[in-house]
């Protein structure tokens, strides 16, 4: 079943739809909410809020738009974001403080790490993806955390995706190949 | 807004990662949907962001699936599917008390049916009775007023003064018919008996109770005369000639 037709069915309000698109998409969104706010209970905390929006909200998404992917993605940063400009509220708020005591006891796994075909990049353009691509920032929060000119960062950005599409069609052509082969 | 300018500035990143002001993402959400390049450009752009998410993806702890499976709530019937369920459930209760409406309705005409059923039956009963208390006296009637039919008077004797009955005969029919009532009543075990002569030998006719107003008896052939006695009630093989009462010859 492709996407479309599990949105259709949530759309419908089948709580299994939901549970298809959380299947497929949690860890994905989970990836991206944990290395914004880099607490695992609060990452997961915020991973439920934001099925719970996608679940209300799934009527606003328009899939001539975009993939469905993206429009999740959006949810979960704005939800992270919200969610960390009021640390304060949080750390009040039910059981979070013993958490976050505990976070502080513990060293927290390093989430910031990237795998895949990030992995071969330099390491300023890997920066610069992880800052805007998975820890929330924009492109002028992003540059002044770098440290280098907006035009600079805007380059770097652009040639990682550059570097990145490169490496994701030779895989196409690596995959195509093993199939001729093994046709 | 330009396809070379959206590319150079970065704008699709930006629209993807939704950093873009509400002016600006309709204009570049406009030139997708018209250009065809930026489209197919939009599209790998998200499906290698899609990858690399993927790649970076962290599974979550299954705990948080039955947290929000309790949010959302298990599957079952939906909001909109729930429609046609109250629908059903209306129109069978429509139909219960329709059904129930009907069968109080069909009880009520059965029950009237059932009366009207035994009122003709007791109807049908009388007029049977009737049809045979017609037919008896029309052809008592007819007996009576028959120009073959003679009429006889049996006057009583000593024993019953100023009493009597009334015979028709009629010969060509054999019928005998009597009307007693002009007898006085007699003791609850006694009875008026009816005889003919023949011969010397009295023959049964049959009992005369004076409570009747004709009493049809047996027609004997060769009759010399017809006689009445007192007999013990349920009537005598042999007739108490003492008690003879009355007679007529014919």
């Amino acid at each position: 079943m492709d996407d479309s037709q599990i949105v259709h069915r949530v759309l419908q309000k089948d709580p299994t739809a939901l549970y298809l698109l959380y299947d497929k998409y949690s860890g994905a969104l989970l990836g991206v909410i944990l290395r914004m706010c880099r607490n695992r209970f609060q990452a997961e905390d915020l991973l439920q809020e934001t099925f719970v929006k996608i679940w209300e909200n799934i009527g606003s998404y328009d899939s001539t738009k975009g993939r469905f992917y993206t429009w999740a993605y959006r949810i979960a940063k704005n939800t992270t974001l919200n969610a960390l400009r009021k640390p304060d509220l949080l750390i009040q708020t039910d059981e979070l403080s013993v958490h976050n005591n505990k976070a502080q006891s513990e060293p927290e796994q390093d989430f910031a790490e990237l795998n895949g075909a990030l992995q071969k990049l330099e390491p300023h353009h890997q920066e610069a993806i992880s800052l805007v691509y998975f820890r929330g920032y924009t492109h002028r929060e992003a540059y002044k955390e770098m440290g280098v000119p907006l035009g600079t960062f805007k380059s770097y950005v652009r040639q990682a995706l550059s570097l990145l599409r490169e490496n994701y069609s030779e895989q196409l052509v690596i995959l195509w190949f093993t199939i001729e082969l093994l046709a | 807004m330009k396809k070379n300018k959206i590319l150079e500035d970065g704008l699709l990143e930006k629209y993807l990662l939704d950093e873009l002001s509400d002016n600006e993402r309709l204009l570049v959400e406009d030139a997708i949907h018209k250009d065809s390049d930026l489209r197919a450009e939009f599209d790998v752009l998200e499906a290698n962001f899609e990858k690399m998410a993927f790649e970076n993806a962290i599974a979550p702890n299954a705990h948080v699936k039955g947290e929000l499976q309790k949010r959302i709530g298990s599957p079952g019937p939906t909001e909109r599917n729930r429609w046609p369920l109250m629908a059903a459930a209306s129109l069978a209760l429509l139909f219960l008390l329709t059904t129930f409406w009907m069968f109080n309705k069909w009880q009520a005409a059965n029950d009237q049916l059932n009366l009207i059923e035994s009122q003709t039956l007791s109807l049908q009963e009388r007029l049977g009775v009737l049809e045979e208390n017609y037919e008896l006296t029309n052809n008592r009637l007819q007996l009576i007023n028959s120009p073959n039919t003679i009429p006889l008077i049996l006057r009583g004797n000593e024993k019953v003064p100023n009493s009597r009955a009334v015979a028709y005969v009629n010969h060509q029919n054999k019928l005998v018919v009597v009307n007693p009532q002009g007898l006085p009543n007699l003791p609850d075990n006694q009875t008026y008996q009816m005889w003919s002569d023949v011969d010397g030998e009295m023959i049964d006719m049959g009992l005369l109770p004076n409570d009747k107003e004709l009493v049809t008896l047996k027609y004997i052939d060769r009759a010399e005369s017809l006689n009445i006695t007192i007999e013990p009630a349920g009537g005598n093989d042999h007739p108490t000639v003492e008690r003879l009462i009355s007679y007529v010859t014919l």
